[in-house]
């Protein structure tokens, strides 16, 4: 962030360019479903709702520093609520909303204090641990989530006024949560609670220092992060209308660390292109064979970590500097740069004067004349004051 | 004058050491003499990690607004005595600041009780600017941020403080703290620190790993800040010469007893002193 900040320049034509950004985004963002056909509407859908919860994981792996294999369940918490609510209760689909977003913050609060003592593999391996139960825990209680078979929900409908077809009024509807959450998630690490979990990821004991409460930020970044994954969740149950146990299975977990890593930690455009790369990637993959989704997701990310380790979202960061560094390296081999050039003896005038040593880089080529020392190097440092 | 005597107690003797005092004029000025002489008290200090007992029983005094060095060879303890002041590190025995017990509180209850520790290698945010860092040295004093506008108004106020003693800082303030030379880390280790005005700034090893040139600057910055702001100032140094021309008293650490204690002129002074303890030959001493 500050270096975009540096290379922009100043405030003002930063808060434009930004201002043009989230203009044309929002523009495009609400042409997309008069343009494309309904199923590329859908899957733009399940795009927004990954990046809700892709953007409340890097609440706690990018920014805070913790790592959950478990998100899956939180996310399939707030889908089963959401589903329980309109199968049994037969509430509307908005009221559903908050109380699957309060449901996981709780949960994910409580799942948080085990996160104090634990961290790295073993946090992975305790929050696996719930992935992994959570769905046959889903199937054992069969009176209240219909076991194996699932349950079948409604799908919002669209109000006769807007004139929209069942897929774009989904859309819009995930669209307005997901404009809703990424601000939200921006606002908080803007904030002091961010600031003092960038804090806590950066080094621990001096944020302690500082005075910022370690348990307390460590502990909300799980309840955050759990409650982004539980709107998501609820959002998929809208969109897709049916939940089973094995929507949910840890590989959904798996996905989503996965789709925040190249989508990239850390970043806060990072959820959107993660999302993107998990809900197209399998489906255009689909295409070239049954058995291939699988063998390109895995290579694609191999791929991804190879030419991008910041994820997808330091790319265009990474580039202007991998090409300037290619540049100076370049400028490098020449060792003393103009001056030498300038200085240099021609090849036929090239007995006087003893061959400075060779130091690595040095071209056989360009003898370096004697009598042009500060090129040879900067003078050494003096420990003098 | 008498020549001071050494302290070391015999190994085995568990009774208290009886520290010598070196007598003789106060350090740079008066603060000795303050109202307060007692603002920080540590007695019969016991800390150590583990089974590990590092410090084995220290009672000094530091008066309120007094810059104290404490001196010694690696291993001696130094660290741990600041880390045992900052919630760091258990121990036994009794800590007070202003009066309140500082021992067995977390590093997060000892921020609020106004202790800023700047530990041994910085430990700035990497990540985060520096503007942002410091606005974190500032995290107590936003804890209520619904109080309003006057508390935010009152930090930005601070962090121009900040930037008034590190003029550095501000050209770099949107830069991440990561990228800033070490001397500039280290400043913005002071600088976070500073920000909240906390009742004793705990300093370890700030000259770790700087060019002599830098190390200069910032025990300048300290001295500054020391006596514009009243702050008091604990610092554990390796560089014995530079401590001891900023600080009031030194006290010196010998494998976790105080071997001596002082106005930091006489011990600078002291050659005997100076070479028994501080490994600063007689000759090199006067060279600052």
């Amino acid at each position: 962030m500050s270096t975009i900040a540096v290379t922009l320049g100043t405030d003002r034509a930063r808060r434009l360019r930004a201002a043009l950004t989230v203009l044309l985004a929002a523009a495009v963002a609400v042409g997309a479903p008069f343009y494309f056909a309904p199923f590329q509407v859908f899957q733009l859908t399940m795009v927004l709702l990954y990046a809700v919860a892709l953007a409340g994981l890097n609440l706690l792996v990018g920014f805070g520093g913790q790592i959950s294999l478990g998100h899956g369940a939180f996310f399939a918490a707030g889908a089963y609520t959401s589903a329980v609510m309109l199968d049994r209760y037969d509430t509307g689909h908005l009221a559903t909303l908050p109380v699957a977003a309060a449901g996981c913050f709780l949960l994910g609060l409580a799942l948080g204090v085990p996160a104090l003592r634990l961290r790295g593999l073993y946090l992975a391996l305790v929050t696996l641990s719930l992935a992994v139960f959570l769905p046959p825990l889903l199937k054992r209680l069969e009176p209240v989530t219909g076991g194996s078979m699932g349950l079948i929900v409604d799908k919002p409908q669209p109000p006769a006024w807007s004139g929209l077809a069942e897929d774009q009024w989904t859309y819009f509807v995930v669209l307005a949560v997901t404009a809703v959450a990424l601000l939200l998630a921006r606002n908080l690490l803007r904030s002091r609670v961010g600031r003092a979990l960038r804090a806590v990821r950066d080094d621990e004991s001096a944020a302690e220092v500082m005075g910022v409460r370690l348990s307390l930020h460590k502990t909300l970044a799980f309840a955050w992060s759990a409650m982004f994954a539980g709107v998501a969740g609820c959002l998929y149950t809208w969109v897709i209308g049916f939940v089973s146990p094995d929507s949910f299975s840890f590989v959904l977990s798996v996905t989503l660390l996965a789709g925040l890593v190249v989508g990239g930690l850390a970043s806060l455009y990072g959820p959107l292109l993660g999302a993107a790369f998990v809900t197209y990637v399998p489906s255009v993959s689909q295409d070239l064979s049954e058995a291939a989704p699988g063998v390109v997701f895995g290579l694609l990310i191999i791929a991804v970590m190879f030419v991008a380790p910041t994820g997808l979202a330091g790319l265009p960061g990474r580039v202007p500097v991998a090409v300037a560094r290619r540049l100076s390296d370049v400028a490098a081999r020449r060792p003393s740069g103009v001056s030498a050039v300038l200085h240099r003896t021609p090849p036929a005038a090239s007995a006087p004067g003893p061959e400075s040593p060779s130091r690595p880089g040095t071209r056989a080529s360009e003898p370096l004349t004697p009598a042009d020392p500060e090129t040879v190097g900067a003078p050494p440092r003096t420990e003098k004051e | 004058m008498s020549e001071p005597t050494t302290g070391r107690t015999e190994p085995g003797a568990s009774a208290e050491p009886d520290v010598p005092e070196v007598s003789g004029t106060t350090g740079r000025t008066e603060a000795g003499a303050s109202a307060e002489p007692d603002f920080l008290k540590v007695s019969g200090l016991h800390a150590g990690y583990g089974r590990a007992r590092v410090l084995q029983g220290l009672d000094f005094s530091v008066a309120r607004g007094e810059v104290c060095a404490i001196l010694g060879p690696n291993g001696a303890g130094k660290t741990t005595t600041l880390r045992a002041l900052s919630g760091m590190a258990g121990g036994r025995g009794s800590v007070t600041l202003d009066g309140t017990e500082l021992l067995g509180r977390s590093p997060e209850q000892a921020a609020r009780l106004g202790v800023a520790h700047v530990p041994e290698g910085r430990g700035t945010f990497n990540d985060l600017t520096v503007e942002e860092n410091l606005r974190i040295g500032a995290h107590l004093r936003t804890a209520r941020r619904w109080r309003g506008r006057a508390e935010r108004a009152a930090v930005t106020a601070d962090l121009e403080r900040i930037y008034g003693h590190f003029p550095r800082l501000r050209q770099r303030s949107r830069q991440a703290a990561g990228s800033l030379s070490g001397g500039e880390q280290q400043m913005l280790a002071i600088g976070r620190a500073l920000i909240r005005r906390p009742a004793l700034l705990l300093l370890d090893e700030p000259s770790l790993g700087l060019a002599p040139l830098v190390t200069r600057e910032l025990f300048e910055i300290v001295r500054a800040v020391n006596e514009e702001e009243r702050t008091t100032v604990v610092v554990v140094e390796q560089n014995a010469r530079l401590a001891l021309d900023i600080a009031h008293r030194a006290h010196v650490l010998e494998a976790g007893r105080l071997v001596l204690s002082g106005p930091a002129a006489r011990i600078r002074e002291d050659g005997h002193i100076a070479e028994v303890y501080l490994g600063v030959p007689a000759h090199a001493r006067k060279a600052g």
